[in-house]
């Protein structure tokens, strides 16, 4: 560096105007710089120089009473940045020695490092800071005049040094603002894509990058809370987060906090200690109308520092826009999922409508009249009407398990089988083992159906049933008592025909009603999650019994009406009357 | 849209990239298909050219810190030159250059790839 020549005191005292030229040269070159760093290490070492002194440092003046270490010469134990407070700056130059019986505690520092004169360095008497100098190499006190010279080497550069803290001060509020505008750009440039891309696995990459991008981090893990659900969706941590006894407590922080000042609060300690310890440093909870919908994790910032209130602010921002994505992303792929289901019931009702008899054959002596509603979800109901000759008739009624599409697929293999069998006019037992083998072979794992069919020849009116564990059909007679039609065996689709199954044998007489139901009729429940009953059942049909078999069913849906008062149907109902007239 | 290219090419052993136009967070997963290949194909010593780019966001920034891990975990690096200065005052805003070394020219950013490979 170069120093500009400066006059001893003598000279100057002399006021000899060839000596002020070094002066004004010193000036100039202190005031034609804008460096701050130069400006005071400058003054320092011309001072220094002039004097003949080797230890000695320069503080600027920070916010309110702290003076901050800026350039320090020959002083090993004193490091650039520290800080010292000083209540009551001086307003003019001073020993070390007679501060020190003013009993000022801060000039023990100075003390300590040797220093003996104290310079303040002002501007239109504001005072920016100090320069404090040690003894002279010559062992010589400071003269009056040499105090003087100081402190007109140091006025000269106050000005210089104000515009430069001027300028140090724009700088960093320009650096601010640039940061800022970042931050906004960050969450302006996401928000605009979060619009296009609607899958969450896309918008959480997204967020890792600005998230990695924006603060610098390389450990990091995202959660998601779905109720009391919580989900890791992304992590880059050297270690496992333990969702139940840390996430669940900490799921409920208002702001995003650091790690560090949760250990500080009794009840979060324990949780929090455990996320430290997988050196996750702030805790970001991302909101969605006051809930905490999701958490972010962040290690340590690699550039260093902690994560300062205004960086916080910024995640929290940023995870509160990546929430209202997710949340979009999930309920929209939750709507395609409902759009899917609906479509695949759709498919399932019109299987099932299809199957069912579009129009019943008129029996000669005898009504007969079938009804099947559908609940939303589309149970596996099924019943049919054979006509094998003008006085021989297959009637059949089914319950296949299950709901939707794999119902109505078994429902519709049942069909298959019932019409491939029933033409070959064997005995209802035979057939009906025949139907549970062929079902048995082409149904896998948990898949039954209850099945009632029965064989009317309407000149004899015997009616030759089999039950395979479905509801018992009722046979209400003219005069009102009532037969179960039990007689059969095992349902159908659980396993091989091993015992033969069953046949039962009855009259249909004039004014008896044969009643076929499945269990959506007898269990149809109101609100209060109460069944309809068999019982109930029995008394509305035995009450209907002189009507038509169509009026019948009429009659016993107005009753399931009234139960139900219209609590959504949860299973199909499915009706099939035989009167005989 | 925003347009975004990267070019790819190899030469003495180093993988340089070109990156032309926007890297934003509607770009940065081309830039993060082309580190994974790079990594699929065990290339390891990356320069990632700047020279055509003329704007990089957050999202943009953050995937050289997806991938920079790996890359120096498989004892090679990723290197950046040609910045223009206003892509490099984003770059220094974020505090990356301590985290990066940048250089003013492909050369010397390649150069330095191969004097570590002498020692």
């Amino acid at each position: 560096m170069r120093l500009p020549v400066i006059p001893t005191p003598n000279q100057v005292v002399r006021k000899s105007s060839s000596d002020i030229l070094p002066l004004f040269e010193f000036s100039n070159v202190v005031n034609s710089s804008l460096d701050l760093n130069f400006i005071l290490s400058t003054v320092l070492l011309t001072v220094m120089g002039k004097m003949l002194v080797s230890k000695g440092l320069v503080m600027l003046r920070k916010e309110k009473g702290d003076f901050e270490v800026i350039a320090k010469k020959g002083l090993e134990q004193v490091s650039i940045g520290q800080r010292l407070q000083i209540e009551r700056p001086l307003r003019t130059i001073a020993p070390v020695e007679k501060l020190m019986r003013k009993k000022m505690a801060w000039v023990d520092y100075f003390a300590s490092l040797g220093q003996e004169l104290i310079i303040p360095i002002s501007s239109q008497r504001k005072v920016l800071g100090l320069i404090a100098i040690g003894s002279r190499l010559s062992q010589k006190q400071y003269t009056s005049g040499d105090k003087q010279l100081i402190q007109s080497l140091v006025n000269l550069s106050g000005a210089a040094i104000e515009k430069a803290v001027i300028i140090d001060q724009l700088k960093e509020v320009n650096r601010t603002l640039d940061h800022k505008y970042q931050e906004l750009n960050t969450l302006f440039d996401l928000s605009k894509e979060f619009n296009i891309g609607l899958d969450v696995s896309k918008v959480v990459r997204l967020i890792t990058f600005a998230l990695l991008g924006q603060v610098g981090v390389h450990r990091y893990a995202i959660c998601l809370r779905n109720g009391e659900d919580l989900q890791i969706i992304a992590s880059k941590l050297e270690g496992e987060v333990n969702i139940s006894t840390s996430l669940k407590a900490l799921c409920d922080l208002r702001k995003a906090e650091l790690i560090q000042d949760l250990l500080k609060q009794r009840k979060l300690r324990e949780p929090a200690v455990a996320l430290h310890q997988l050196g996750i440093s702030a805790l970001i909870p991302m909101h969605l109308q006051n809930q905490t919908k999701g958490l972010i994790m962040l290690g340590p910032r690699l550039r260093g520092g902690e994560y300062s209130p205004v960086d916080l602010e910024f995640l929290y921002s940023l995870g509160n826009l990546a929430i209202i994505s997710i949340e979009n992303a999930r309920l929209f792929r939750d709507a395609l999922e409902k759009q899917r289901l609906e479509d695949e019931l759709k498919i399932a009702r019109e299987i099932q409508q299809g199957l069912l008899p579009e129009k019943l054959p008129t029996i000669r002596g005898f009504e007969i009249a079938g009804i099947n509603i559908p609940s939303f979800q589309v149970g596996g109901d099924y019943y049919d009407v054979i006509e094998h000759s003008e006085s021989d008739y297959v009637v059949a009624i089914g319950d296949v398990s299950g709901k939707g599409t794999p119902a109505a697929l078994l429902m519709a293999g049942v069909q298959a089988v019932l019409r491939t069998i029933a033409p070959l006019h064997l005995p209802l037992p035979i057939a009906t083992g025949r139907m549970n083998d062929l079902i048995c072979m082409n149904t896998h794992g948990g898949k039954f159906i209850t099945f009632f069919w029965g064989n009317l020849e309407t000149e004899s009116r015997q009616f030759h049933y089999v039950n395979a564990g479905h509801n018992p059909p009722m046979l209400i007679r003219k005069d009102g008592s009532v037969e179960k039609l039990e007689k059969g065996g095992l349902i159908l689709g659980i396993m091989k025909s091993i015992a033969p199954y069953e046949e039962g044998m009855c009259h249909i007489e004039p004014g008896d009603v044969l009643m076929m139901y499945t269990d959506g009729v007898s269990e149809a429940m109101n609100r209060d999650n109460v069944d309809f009953s068999e019982e109930a059942l029995e008394r509305v049909a035995k009450g209907a019994r002189n009507s038509s078999a169509r009026e019948i069913i009429a009659t016993i849906r107005a009753a399931l009406e009234v139960h139900t008062e219209g609590s959504p149907q949860s299973d199909d109902i499915t009706m099939l009357v035989l009167k005989s007239v | 849209m925003s347009d975004f290219k990267i070019h790819h090419r190899e030469g003495e052993g180093v993988n340089v990239l070109e990156l032309k136009g926007y890297l934003d967070a509607h770009t940065a997963p081309d830039l993060e298909n082309a580190f994974q290949q790079l990594l699929n194909e065990k290339r390891y010593r990356i320069v990632v050219n700047f020279k055509d780019l003329s704007y990089i966001s957050s999202a943009g920034l953050g995937v050289f810190m997806a991938y920079i891990e790996d890359v120096r975990k498989n004892k090679g690096d990723i290197k950046l030159t040609n910045m223009t200065p206003k892509v490099y005052n984003v770059f220094d805003l974020l505090g990356f250059p301590i985290l990066y070394e940048i250089y003013k020219d492909e050369k010397e950013a390649i150069g330095k790839f191969k004097d570590g490979k002498k020692q």
